[in-house]
């Protein structure tokens, strides 16, 4: 547990002593969803698309926060003393999880707030109920990609497999998610789109377990 | 009934990836009967120098 | 370890019996599909598609289970075995899961009378083949690494665990796909004994084609690590007979003609 802390403190320490990620994470998500705007011709007052757009924005910005944050603790040779440590794996991945889970919160609340201007929507009940539809996804998403990333930083042409890897398995997650966004947008309460929560929960546990499980095997030296 | 040609292509897809696959397995069993080839001539290198020694 | 000297040979005998069984079993399936069984009323030719697609999305199924399999056995008993058994499923799994997609989408265009739909099977399939894609992915970017194995059973099992979540997820999303095998109404789709036995042997054809190809890569894929092995243990020896240790040398060279 106390090295579960010890990194999880050093990397938001890292962070708010002028880390990129948030910073990055924030502004991608604003360009995602300024593409969007324009793409899909939004300000419609469509809060489907307006749900699609929350969704997409982030899962690219969190595969970006995922890449960046794993690349450069291998390039450092950082993961190399951390495996060193008598810190569990257990302990490092459940760590690193919850600091990028962290970071795509952050991001999250940013282009939640963008998502209301850009598609001409209110500030009201529908945005609060969103809330814990977002952070299950970003939970799920998190899980995945602190996995997944740590695969990909050990290949050296692999920058762009985490997508790869990451968007199918991501799946199930995201259309449970975007429909209970748009039940969510639409004005519904929780009990409409209990069913679509439910399987967003299962997927979280899914990717959790086998993160938690499997880290070990990615990260082992032979 | 003029859907002749939807079956015809299906099945003509079938037997091509297949063959392509069993060709693409080919290669690379000549590739590995030359590399077992080098390794041969590698090792009987090896055993006549060591007889002349 | 088996007898080196004898059963290394490449190009095993089994193949070929295998091979001719293959070959037997599809031309019998084929006879069946094209002459044996009667057309379909509603459907009209286009149905008999069906009886290899079928089967080809049985064996897309079976063969990633396999890779979880394997990939689990690699991760527990660390055995490369394991590891060229699971990159074998997963290259046949892709050749098969693509022959899904397209015989399906070439069955729906004169029937739906779309190429593509989002329909629940039909999105599970193209999922699963994106699943295939993202493994062989890995697999080619990473082939130098030593721990290439154990990066790629870790993304076949989350892969097969997800499976039963994405089918979940989009059959609630939506469904047009016809329920051939059992209908609503609990009975069978297919009317005439015929198409019975015809879908029972193209099954069959399909599958033992199925384990020829995945037998021959993995043989292929066993020899080339051995071969592989080989070599390392060839240029130990040249290093060690360089380095004047003729005796020595000698006796490595006896093990190995042994």
């Amino acid at each position: 547990m106390s090295s579960f802390a010890t990194i999880l403190h050093k990397d938001l320490r890292l962070e708010l002593r002028g880390g990129q990620s948030t910073i990055t994470l924030n502004i991608l998500s604003l360009l995602i969803l300024t593409v969007l705007t324009f793409a899909l011709d939004a300000p419609s007052r469509s809060s489907l698309l307006a749900a699609g757009a929350l969704w997409v924005a982030m899962i690219f910005a969190g595969l970006a926060g995922a890449t960046q944050a794993m690349v450069s603790e291998w390039e450092n040779e950082c993961i190399r003393c951390l495996l060193l440590s008598p810190a569990d794996r257990g302990a490092i991945y459940a760590a690193k999880l919850v600091a990028s889970f962290i970071f795509m919160t952050v991001a999250q609340i940013t282009s939640l707030f963008l998502m209301v201007f850009f598609f001409d929507l209110n500030f009201d009940m529908r945005i609060v109920r969103l809330a814990p539809v977002l952070m299950m996804g970003a939970m799920g998403f998190a899980s995945l990609t602190t996995l997944l990333a740590a695969i990909q930083a050990q290949i050296k042409t692999g920058e762009l497999l985490l997508p790869l890897l990451t968007v199918p398995v991501f799946i199930p997650a995201l259309i449970s998610g975007v429909k209970a966004t748009q039940a969510a947008l639409a004005g519904l309460p929780f009990a409409g789109f209990a069913q679509w929560l439910k399987i967003l929960g299962a997927c979280d546990l899914l990717f959790l377990a086998g993160g938690y499980l499997l880290f070990e095997q990615v990260v082992s030296e032979d | 009934m003029d859907n002749l040609s939807y079956l015809f292509a299906a099945y003509s897809i079938i037997f091509a990836a297949v063959a392509l696959y069993v060709i693409f397995l080919w290669r690379r069993q000549t590739l590995l009967d030359s590399r077992l080839r080098s390794l041969e001539t590698q090792l009987s290198e090896i055993r006549d120098g060591l007889a002349k020694s | 370890m088996k007898n080196r000297a004898g059963q290394n040979s490449i190009g095993p005998n089994w193949a070929s019996w295998f091979g001719l069984l293959t070959v037997l079993l599809v031309s019998w399936a084929l006879f069946m599909v094209f002459v044996y069984v009667p057309t379909e009323a509603e459907q009209g030719i286009v149905q008999r598609i069906f009886y290899f697609h079928v089967p080809c999305a049985w064996v897309a199924f079976a063969a990633f289970g396999l890779v979880a399999i394997a990939g689990f056995f690699y991760l527990r008993f660390g055995q490369k075995i394991w590891d060229d058994l699971a990159r074998a499923a997963a290259e046949t799994g892709m050749l098969f899961c693509s022959l899904v997609l397209i015989t399906g989408s070439l069955w729906a265009r004169p029937i739906w009378g779309t190429w593509w739909t989002w329909d629940s099977r039909l999105t599970t399939t193209l999922v699963l083949w994106l699943l295939y894609a993202a493994y062989l992915m890995l697999r080619a970017m990473a082939e130098e690494l030593p721990q290439v194995g154990r990066l790629a059973a870790v993304v076949g099992i989350v892969a097969a665990a997800d499976i039963p979540v994405i089918v979940i997820s989009v059959r609630l999303w939506r469904t047009i796909h016809p329920a051939v095998i059992i209908t609503r109404q609990g009975r069978h789709g297919l009317e005439d004994p015929r198409m019975i036995a015809t879908l029972l042997v193209a099954f069959a054809a399909v599958t033992v084609l199925w384990i020829w190809l995945l037998m021959l890569r993995f043989s292929i894929l066993r020899t080339a690590r051995r071969l592989t092995e080989l070599g390392g243990g060839l240029a130990e020896l040249r290093a060690r007979l360089s380095e004047q240790e003729p005796k020595r040398g000698r006796q490595i060279l006896d093990l190995q003609s042994r």
